[in-house]
């Protein structure tokens, strides 16, 4: 699975490390290390509220705090 | 530097000053449709048809300079056709020139296996729909006259990605891009170009946050004896870096890890390749994945220190610089922790500091925080020479065979041979640009044109070993493995 994460400068004001980070580090509790492909993105200029995620070609708008409910729900449970 | 595109160069660079200069006042997004008016002010055209023609050009040049797809559809390619800029060079690819006397010897005509060559009134004609490419009239005429046209961004790219569209304009398979950047400069025409993150790195000194810069070791001697390490860092710590350290350093952990890796490897028998290439890596990964499990774990010298400076404080940025385009993509793999944040080229940085009128002055050679193996990481062969020199370091009797591949041919011809368990040789060095890191697409100078500098600058360096070097500055215990 594809995730990708925008790591232009607004999204990286908005948190988008932190996100980074957490993902890097549920991907490693969950050993879907095989499964789980995250890239980072240049900008695409849907800078919203939250920080652009695109899980497999959807783009979803995330803030750091949700990560983990977000992890679960559209990366576990579509694997 | 000879080159076919110093035009092209000034104008590229005037786009990323332009763009620079908005971002640094925070005026980008209101001005920036500006910028192509201000390039071509008319009402004559100087390149091309029209300045219609000329402003979209510029247009999307404006688009790449901010990170975005120049054409406004979205991929995820760092490497990018700027469409409106592409001349749809002929595809035809053997053509017979006036050269052709249409001598009673017709060599041409009996080399060909396709018939596709006739008797024209003037001289021979090839027929496209029959012809095959495979060049034997060419080499058959004793006159020199068939003509070998191909385009020339197809032709530098080492893994076939240009194809075209239906109009004839440049189009890049990103399935097979490796983002080596060869393409870039070899267009006349300055038709592709490469994403670049210099508008956030700009927005991020500017929102104050803690931004790093990291010097490749390719740099020392790309502007001058003159301009030395210290001479970056004063630069970059006046336009709002809050520091700069030598990717040396990074080169002699990576060397020291992949020492110790190589070693466990040689006494296996198990082949391994380097890693620190990020469009050798790039070629493993889409060309040869079977291969994936023979490269080697060590991160690359920029993930080395990226990983050093987080450590110390993770609210670091960390912006790596240098003659590459591929380190672009490598900064995107986030399946690597404690990854650089961004990377830039030359081009880039200069345009930065001279939106903020700085500019690179001679210093003392003073600063040194890579030994001279890590500084040499930066030249074809400097990798296998650091990871030698650590296994004297570490008293290991190893005398391994290691293939140095120098350019992209040479690369995949030593995957071909591994992948097919021919490699006569332990080890495969990959720097898919000619020189190593030095030879780069962005570079400043050629290989030869630094070399003397680069020479002088390295020989000033001091004696250190690659390990006294990791333990001296203190970064021996940073982890140094993909994952």
């Amino acid at each position: 699975m594809r995730v990708t994460i925008c790591i232009g400068s607004a999204c990286h004001l908005k948190g988008s490390r932190e996100i980074i980070q957490q993902m890097q580090e549920l991907v490693k509790e969950h050993h879907v290390e095989d499964k789980v492909d995250l890239n980072g993105a240049f900008c695409s200029g849907n800078c919203v509220n939250g920080v652009c995620v695109t899980v497999d070609g959807t783009l979803h708008s995330l803030k750091p705090e949700d990560t983990r409910e977000f992890f679960d729900k559209e990366i576990l449970g579509r694997l | 530097m000879v080159t076919n595109d110093a035009t092209i160069l000034r104008i590229k660079h005037d786009v990323l000053y332009e763009v620079a200069k908005l971002a640094w006042e925070g005026k980008l997004e209101e001005m920036e449709d500006n910028i192509p008016y201000q390039m071509i002010p008319g009402p004559q055209a100087q390149f091309r048809c029209c300045i219609y023609k000329e402003r979209e050009i510029i247009k999307q040049r404006v688009r790449l300079a901010e990170g975005k797809c120049p054409s406004g559809k979205d991929t995820r390619n760092v490497v990018h056709v700027i469409s409106a800029a592409c001349e749809e060079c002929p595809i035809a690819s053997y053509i017979v020139t006036d050269n052709c006397r249409k001598c009673m010897g017709k060599a041409c005509q009996n080399s060909c296996n396709f018939g596709a060559i006739t008797m024209g009134t003037d001289h021979a004609y090839i027929d496209p729909n029959k012809c095959k490419e495979c060049g034997k009239c060419a080499q058959a005429c004793p006159y020199n006259a068939i003509a070998h046209l191909e385009r020339p961004c197809k032709k530098v790219c080492p893994v076939d990605a240009i194809t075209y569209d239906e109009y004839g304009i440049c189009e890049i398979d990103e399935s097979k891009c490796i983002q080596c950047g060869a393409c870039i400069h070899s267009c006349p025409f300055g038709a592709i170009g490469s994403k670049t993150f210099m508008v956030d790195i700009i927005n991020l000194i500017n929102a104050g946050k803690k931004v790093v810069a990291m010097v490749a070791p390719a740099t020392e001697g790309q502007f001058g004896k003159d301009i030395t390490m210290a001479s970056w860092k004063t630069a970059l710590k006046k336009i709002g870096f809050a520091d700069m350290i030598e990717v040396a350093l990074g080169g002699d952990m990576t060397a020291a890890a992949e020492a110790a890796e190589w070693a466990e490897a040689y006494k296996e028998g198990k082949k391994m390749t380097t890693s620190c290439c990020p469009a050798f890596v790039n070629m493993i990964k889409q060309h040869f994945p079977m291969l994936l499990d023979n490269m080697s774990t060590t991160v690359s010298p920029m993930v080395a220190v990226s990983r050093m400076l987080k450590e110390q404080d993770p609210e670091t940025i960390t912006v790596f610089i240098g003659p590459c385009i591929a380190k672009k993509s490598e900064t995107l793999d986030l399946n690597i922790e404690g990854n650089a944040d961004y990377a830039m080229t030359f081009g880039e940085i200069r345009a930065m500091m001279r939106a903020k009128d700085v500019e690179l002055e001679p210093e003392e050679n003073s600063l040194q925080e890579g030994s001279v193996f890590g500084k040499r990481f930066g030249n074809a062969g400097g990798v296998t020479k650091a990871v030698v020199q650590c296994f004297k370091e570490m008293n290991e009797d190893i005398e391994p065979k290691v293939m140095e591949c120098n350019g992209a041919a040479e690369c995949k011809k030593a995957l071909l041979l591994m992948k097919v368990g021919k490699l006569p040789a332990d080890f495969v060095e990959g720097m898919v640009c000619m020189g190593g890191c030095v030879g780069g697409p962005s570079k400043h100078k050629t290989e030869m044109e630094a070399k003397k500098d680069r020479d002088f600058l390295i020989g000033q360096a001091d004696g250190r070993e690659v390990h006294q070097n990791v333990k001296e500055m203190g970064v021996q215990d940073v982890a140094m493995h993909r994952h």
